[in-house]
């Protein structure tokens, strides 16, 4: 039977409203069945469960017997009467939760009901986390806990940071490690650790946004630019590299200043020629240049033209496609005979990326062409104003 | 865009997977899914509009689910104290007793979550519901009471992290309730044109449509850059940024956002519709995000609306920016219509 890759937790941009399937939690006795399906469904579900059992080594791996219930075994905990989940008479989307998920939980809620600020408390709020890190009101409980018994933000530095390394792309989590670095006032371990986190994917949009945070707020560009260059040595094509590199100048020496500018198109066109096909170093260079005019700047669309030989792209051509567009919007006093050229140029230029270059595309390439015809420029208006 | 359907049995779209698919996901889940506990409400949102783009939701009850998603709900407590924290909850995970009617019961810890009471809004439209058991007073405040300075929302008032996925969520609550009063638009649009550099273009697009200022807030440049931003995301299917993998969601996430923009129809629809087809599950329906990956409630969700978006045969038509079918959205503007003509009530 084919069997499916486990997959990667769901993406951020997937997690919010999907806070993240955790394959690896065992299922354990009590999980309700739904109702009838055919055989083969059913062995389907059974393989999925199967192998989200076995992709987990993990530990609270504590055989089920040796568990110590809050409820049966902590004596310590007797004055507590557990909180159970309502949920009606009919609930909606229901989780099946084993009796020692419910057992920890259900103290949870018996723990918010009452607002205790214990030592008892904070130590159970670590086992609901491990066995829910999305769970946000726990984080919250967690963090009214350490201020309301002082505990040692040292201590929980390191505790948050293991567990972002199990679960890099849980928002909680690194929120949760933001309100420490912000109590604490200390950012001097951030950089390196994001970095620590980033060399296991580069492309972590939660350890980025961490990044930009401590960065912005606390005022350490001095050496940003040079990681940034160094996570390009090990790959051109980071999206999220080339945008933290346009983060850190834009708010430092800025691009007004002509020596930065041509320093960063050298720089953009040495990565073009090593890798041709790659969107992320073409949108840099258009993002530095577009607000002063792409034909404003001397000497590069003829650059580009020679690249275009021999380092030929669809992302080259779209750029020659504005360069020329830009042209004719901003020259306006240039001669007609120029500007019929330009706009030839720039028809031939759609005509190449529809038919041969970025054929998926070829719908829009024509509709940019025939719009450049009619008016000289795009019409402004295509919204759909019924929205 | 031009579809010569691919008639091969991996490209066959298997509707009645899919509608049972959604009917498991309204039942039981397993222990796995633990993570989902507190975001429970989205994912009856994912599996009602699922549904209703299916147009299969006579299999379910309408009723008995309108009653658990009004218990979700977070009233205000008799002298109104806890109005800033009201809205809906995505379950009952803290503890709450069960309750579908007021006054609110004061707990250390209740409070709504900005993107369960816009999914609660939802689902509650999509299941035929006239709202009128919604403390539209205790939405709004709840709103009010979680944006910030730089116009940027948190989810929660207890605070959380901020961005535009929330302001969206907010955007869509005023649009609902037809009543803007829930949050301050011009921050809203500064913190929206600062951050347009991110992947999350959709909530940016969307809310500016749902306030009515699209044109207002970005010139007829940045609409254009825009544009090819979102129409160079197709590879096959979508991503979301560039060198980054296609994955299911995106084709209704970019494929919505180029809709609302006006240049869907130049997207290459057999490329897309292959590759979301290539991510359904055959057997126990859904989609993933990936090929030979487990579908999961919000790709199965998205896989069908961006079918709907390329319009597959029997999918419903979905409204680009408040992402449920154009029939909730017909429903909602009767809403208003009656709303608006009720003179000197209070809504």
């Amino acid at each position: 039977m084919h069997r499916k890759t486990t997959p990667e937790v769901v993406s951020t941009s997937c997690a919010e409203l999907e806070a993240g399937i955790q394959p690896r939690k065992l299922a354990m006795s009590g999980v309700e069945k739904t109702s009838n399906e055919s055989p083969e469904v059913e062995d389907k579900n059974k393989e999925m469960d199967a192998e989200a059992e076995e992709s987990f080594g993990d530990d609270y791996g504590v055989e089920p017997s040796q568990y110590l219930f809050y409820r049966y075994d902590r004596k310590e905990w007797a004055d507590l009467e557990p909180v159970p989940q309502d949920e009606g008479p009919n609930p909606v989307v229901k989780i099946a939760y084993s009796k020692k998920f419910s057992d920890v939980y259900d103290y949870f809620r018996a723990l918010l009901k009452k607002d205790e600020r214990s030592e008892r408390a904070f130590a159970l709020t670590a086992d609901a986390i491990d066995l829910n890190a999305a769970n946000y009101t726990v984080w919250h409980y967690r963090r009214i806990l350490l201020q309301a018994l002082s505990k040692d933000l040292r201590k929980e530095m390191t505790y948050i940071t293991n567990i972002i390394e199990e679960q890099p792309k849980n928002y909680q989590v690194w929120h949760h490690r933001r309100m420490v670095v912000e109590w604490l006032n200390d950012p001097t371990e951030e950089l390196a650790f994001i970095a620590e986190i980033l060399s296991q994917d580069a492309k972590n949009y939660h350890a980025w946004q961490h990044r930009q945070w401590v960065i912005q707020e606390y005022k350490l560009w001095d050496n940003e630019l040079e990681f940034v260059e160094s996570l390009l040595e090990d790959d051109v094509r980071n999206n999220s590299a080339w945008n933290q590199r346009h983060f850190v100048i834009s708010h430092t020496t800025g691009y007004s200043d002509p020596a930065v500018v041509e320093r960063e198109i050298q720089y953009c066109l040495q990565q073009i020629r090593k890798a041709p096909h790659n969107e992320s170093a073409w949108n840099y260079l258009k993002g530095i240049l577009q607000d002063h005019g792409l034909s404003s700047q001397p000497g590069l669309l003829e650059k580009v033209l020679e690249l275009k030989e021999t380092h030929c792209s669809p992302y080259l051509l779209a750029f020659l496609f504005d360069c020329y567009e830009d042209a004719l919007e901003n020259s306006k006093n240039t001669e007609e005979q120029e500007r019929q050229e330009t706009l030839s140029k720039a028809l031939e230029i759609c005509e190449l990326l529809a038919q041969e270059k970025d054929t998926i595309r070829k719908e829009y390439w024509q509709f940019l062409g025939r719009s450049l015809q009619m008016t000289g420029s795009i019409p402004d208006s295509l919204t759909n104003r019924h929205y | 865009g031009v579809t010569d359907v691919d008639m091969s049995p991996k490209y066959h779209f298997l509707k009645d997977r899919h509608v049972r698919f959604f009917q498991r996901t309204l039942q039981v889940l397993p222990e796995r899914y633990a993570s989902l506990e507190t975001t429970r409400l989205s994912i009856v949102f994912f599996a009602l509009s699922g549904l209703d783009v299916l147009g299969s939701l006579d299999v379910i009850d309408k009723d008995l689910i309108i009653e658990w998603i009004y218990s979700q709900q977070v009233l205000p407590t008799d002298d109104k104290s806890n109005l800033g924290r009201c809205g809906f909850r995505g379950s009952s995970h803290i503890g709450i007793p069960y309750s579908t009617k007021g006054p609110g019961v004061l707990h250390p810890y209740d409070s709504g979550h900005v993107a369960m009471t816009y999914t609660g809004l939802c689902s509650l439209l999509i299941l035929g519901d006239d709202l009128s058991r919604v403390n539209k007073q205790g939405c709004l405040a709840g709103l009010r009471a979680l944006q910030l300075e730089d116009g940027s929302f948190y989810s929660v008032p207890e605070g959380s992290e901020n961005d535009i996925r929330f302001i969206y969520c907010a955007a869509c609550i005023c649009f609902m309730l037809d009543d803007w009063s829930g949050m301050n638009i011009q921050k809203a649009i500064e913190y929206i044109r600062g951050s347009l550099v991110s992947g999350w273009t959709y909530c940016a697009i969307a809310s500016l449509c749902l306030m009515g200022r699209l044109e207002e807030a970005l010139s007829p440049r940045e609409l254009d850059r825009i544009r090819r931003w979102c129409i160079m995301r197709q590879q096959s299917g979508f991503h979301g940024r560039p060198n980054k993998p296609v994955d299911t969601c995106y084709s209704f996430w970019v494929g919505a956002t180029l809709e609302l923009l006006g240049v869907f129809r130049y997207t290459n629809f057999e490329k897309n519709r292959n590759f979301i087809l290539s991510t359904q599950d055959r057997l126990v329906g859904g989609f993933a995000k990936w090929p030979d990956s487990h579908p999961d409630p919000l790709h199965a969700y998205f896989g069908l609306c961006g079918l709907s978006l390329i319009g597959e045969p029997n999918l419903r038509k979905v409204h680009p920016a408040l992402n449920i079918t154009q029939g909730a959205f017909q429903h909602l503007q009767q809403l208003h219509q009656t709303w608006r003509s009720s003179c000197g009530q209070q809504h």
